[in-house]
């Protein structure tokens, strides 16, 4: 069948496609360039026992991670799904807020609830007399744990949210054959979310694959370093640009190989229009309520709870305000270094969310009219590199550049913020594009309207949910971006959390609290606006 | 001329081809009915330019417009599930497609397309808010607001209930009236059909069955097939010919004298079900293993009947 007048939307698409192509494959090239020049250290990279170990431990512990945090959300999440209660939507939106928690905060929150000398530690020396302690920091269950600390709310909501939208007909069906509630669950509700638990799966999976600052901070040992943390050590601790040019190409393949198998066969599942209709909860199921909310809220609360304590209190529970005075405090050029960082989080955030938006729109809507599978494919290669082999790339970039000013070092954080996000603006926009009815295209054409101004005055404002939803959440990434800050600015571009991050490593984690509250308020105020209701011209 | 030519028209499917010639005056409201997947929607499509053709040519007003893109086409169309643009208000919706720029003319045309629709003071609602029967009618308005050379309807009833639907069929043909505008307006509704067409086009596996008036198709259908889907009525095989009359045609009431080469008198039938229609009675008869259905000013008095149907009034099919 022939195409007519969809080569706007291929232009649209093709413009965000080139700018990420080049802000992608620049940084990746580098890499490639740096390994190749030295062949041994490439060779050695592959064959080295040591790599396939790390490879090892990396698997082990993303799959540990994801597993646990699933398997615990799951039970959660079929309550949540079938019943209705007070606080429900709360513990439902603070699950969904957990998206945009930067990782620095919980990392923060555990030394400061869960460390040796943390609140937990002190409320069982105060008990016991000094005779109780338990030792959870800078162990390999402190990666898992601070993993599912992170991911469980990602799990529960995800499958609480997919298993609302499928209607219970079935399950009722079942019930009145005479099916037990458990034989039903295993028989006729688990066949239904399987697709879906396993999406959850692979989705933390990939998210706890790259894991570099949990690693580095709360394991507290080379033995769990992740395949990330190892590229970061041999740049900047080994000094060795090649061989951890080596170890992320390492790492880039695995990844793609990864994101190949588990993006293989994953169709996306009409949801019905017909929803569950949720049960009020009474007697038992109403203990179970309280019982099940008091969980999550014991387990999602205290470590964040735990930061807002200690920017005000010392060690010693004493109320003080030293930490926010430090931050107004001004420095020798005028500005103290914290409102610095949170200056140039702002910025940078702001504006890496702003551009990664519109790109990831012109590409949604561009995929979607074209009928393209390769276009968010190729938007979502960045997902293959993690952020420490990205940011080493544009370090590589801007060593050949030999200009040391200071735009160009906001230029490549800028950059390199935007190919870490765009792939969560992309998936975040286009189940919007997808929803917009080609009809309402057609029946604009049919007015004599061209393809540019149906985008622009129909489809675009239609968008304006999924566009600030993406806004708001690569906002949040950005802001609580550390890894490819870290590995790239080289000091130049310091913010928000890698001050904290700073802080945390000099022990000053009053400091580093006040600064996590200013960040968590930040991350709280854009993930209401990215909820914010009273879109009703547009589709939501 | 005809206004709209439709020359050898042909799209092929895996499952389905549709091929036709189909001819439009200048005015006229032209309906096409026909079961599903007869072609009807895919028509549409290809005139509107949503769907290319594979061969042949679209002439409107003159104007090839086989291979011209869909916004050059002049021609406007109303979907089933209205399309109206969820991030436009009613008057923005009807505005969308207006060829002027000055706003007072616009907001002046609205006022009157609103008003040709019955929905006057409209402009400010939010299209959200209306009832189907509503956003119905705002996109008919909608679309006549961008003055197509043509209209084309695209089942733009059947999402809505018997009344509503009742109601807007005339709402259809007061608009047409109004503006004089040509109209190709598919339906799967016949009584709809026969309601506001000029003329009715019977479709049937991607070729046209027959053509005409609503009075010519019911009363003179050239097939059986147009016979059957054009209104209810008995098929009977006699005469190693297959007969065909209308419900209406059927005489149950005895005749005393008559002339017996003028009728055709079927003895014998058995009375199976009577329903009451209000005017009269809808009454189904065994002859022969052979269903009939009567529609008759009397209930039958008697379970075993004979009936009469003049010749003149059955149509006969090799």
């Amino acid at each position: 069948m022939k195409r007519r007048g969809d080569d706007f939307y291929l232009k649209q698409a093709l413009l965000a496609l080139v700018i990420t192509t080049i802000v992608f494959f620049l940084p990746i090239g580098a890499v490639f360039l740096r390994a190749f020049s030295d062949g041994r250290a490439f060779v050695s990279t592959f064959t080295d026992r040591y790599t396939w170990k790390i490879l090892g431990f990396t698997l082990w512990e993303s799959t540990l991670s994801a597993a646990i945090s699933v398997l615990l959300a799951l039970p959660f999440a079929v309550f949540f799904s079938r019943y209705t209660f007070a606080g429900r939507k709360a513990i439902l939106t603070m699950s969904d807020a957990a998206f945009a928690l930067p990782s620095i905060l919980a990392i923060l929150g555990f030394v400061i609830y869960y460390g040796n000398n943390g609140l937990v530690n002190a409320a069982l020396k105060a008990i016991s007399g000094g005779r109780w302690t338990v030792k959870i920091l800078y162990s390999f269950k402190a990666i898992l744990l601070a993993h599912v600390y992170l991911n469980f709310p990602v799990a529960f909501s995800l499958i609480t949210t997919s298993l609302s939208s499928m209607p219970d007909k079935e399950e009722q069906a079942s019930r009145l054959l005479g099916a037990s509630e458990i034989k039903t669950f295993f028989k006729v509700t688990l066949p239904k979310v399987w697709g879906m638990v396993l999406a959850t799966f692979t989705l933390i999976f990939l998210f706890c694959f790259p894991s570099f600052l949990i690693v580095m901070t709360l394991g507290g040992n080379p033995r769990y370093f992740t395949i990330e943390a190892e590229i970061y050590k041999r740049t900047y601790t080994d000094v060795n640009p090649a061989a951890s040019a080596a170890l992320a190409i390492f790492s880039f393949l695995v990844m793609t190989l990864l994101l190949v198998i588990t993006g293989y066969g994953r169709e996306e599942k009409k949801v019905s229009r017909s929803r569950r209709v949720l049960k009020k909860t009474k007697g038992n199921s109403k203990i179970k309520a309280i019982v099940l909310s008091t969980l999550i809220f014991l387990f999602m609360a205290p470590p964040l709870l735990s930061i807002l304590y200690r920017a005000f209190f010392t060690k010693d529970n004493e109320f003080t305000l030293k930490a926010w005075k430090s931050i107004v405090t001004k420095s020798r050029n005028g500005v103290s270094t914290s409102l610095n960082s949170i200056l140039n989080s702002l910025f940078v955030a702001g504006t890496s969310a702003f551009l990664a938006m519109r790109m990831a729109s012109s590409i949604a809507i561009g995929a979607v009219r074209r009928k393209s599978r390769f276009i968010p494919l190729l938007t979502s290669l960045p997902m293959a590199v993690g952020s420490v082999s990205l940011g080493l790339g544009f370090a590589f970039i801007s060593a050949r550049i030999p200009s040391r000013s200071i735009v160009l070092a906001y230029t490549m954080v800028l950059l390199a913020h935007i190919v870490c996000i765009l792939p969560f603006a992309v998936r975040t926009i286009m189940p919007g594009a997808k929803r917009i009815p080609q009809r309402l295209g057609q029946a604009a054409k049919t007015m004599g309207k061209e393809d540019r101004d149906i985008y622009r005055k129909i489809e675009y404002p239609l968008l304006k949910a999924y566009r600030r939803r993406a806004f708001a959440f690569a906002f949040a990434l950005s802001l609580g971006e550390v890894n490819a800050t870290l590995a790239l600015s080289e000091g130049k571009v310091t913010t928000l959390p890698i001050l904290i991050y700073k802080m945390i490593d000099q022990y000053n984690y009053q400091g580093a609290s006040a600064l996590a509250v200013i960040l968590l308020t930040i991350a709280i105020v854009v993930f209401a606006i990215g909820e914010t209701k009273g879109d009703e011209n547009g589709i939501s | 001329m005809a206004y709209l030519e439709c020359r050898n028209l042909r799209r092929n499917y895996d499952a389905f081809n549709l091929e036709l010639n189909l001819d439009m005056q200048k005015g006229e409201l032209l309906s096409i009915i026909g079961p599903s997947g007869s072609g009807k929607s895919t028509l549409l499509s290809l005139i509107s330019g949503i769907e290319s053709v594979d061969s042949g040519s679209i002439i409107l007003d003159g104007v090839d417009i086989t291979d011209m893109a869909i916004q050059k086409r002049s021609i406007g169309m109303v979907f089933q599930d209205f399309s109206l643009f969820p991030s436009m208000n009613v008057a923005q919706n009807i505005q969308y497609g207006m060829k002027t720029r000055d706003q007072g003319a616009k907001d002046k045309r609205t006022a009157e397309l609103l008003s040709l629709v019955g929905l006057s003071g409209y402009e400010s609602r939010k299209v959200f808010e209306l009832s189907g029967g509503e956003a119905q009618r705002i996109a008919l308005a909608r679309a006549v607001a961008a003055e197509p050379q043509m209209l084309l309807l695209d089942e733009p009833l059947s999402a809505l209930d018997a009344p509503l639907r009742k109601k807007l069929r005339t709402v259809i043909r007061h608009i047409h009236d109004n503006t004089g505008i040509t109209m190709l307006y598919v339906t799967h509704d016949r009584e709809e059909a026969f309601a506001i067409s000029d003329r009715i086009l019977v479709m049937r596996g991607g070729h046209m069955e027959a053509i005409g008036t609503p009075e010519d198709l019911y009363n003179n259908p050239p097939t059986l097939f147009a016979a059957t889907f054009t209104g209810e009525g008995s098929v009977l095989e006699q005469y190693s010919k297959t007969l065909f009359f209308r419900p209406e045609s059927i005489i149950l009431d005895n005749v005393e004298s008559y002339d017996a080469s003028q009728y055709l008198k079927l003895c014998g039938c058995e009375v199976q079900s009577v329903e009451y229609a209000g005017n009269g009675y809808g009454v189904k008869l065994d002859y022969k293993g052979t269903i009939i259905t009567a529609f008759t000013a009397k209930r039958p008095a008697q379970k075993a009947v004979d009936l009469m149907v003049k010749w003149d009034d059955i149509r006969q099919f090799d």
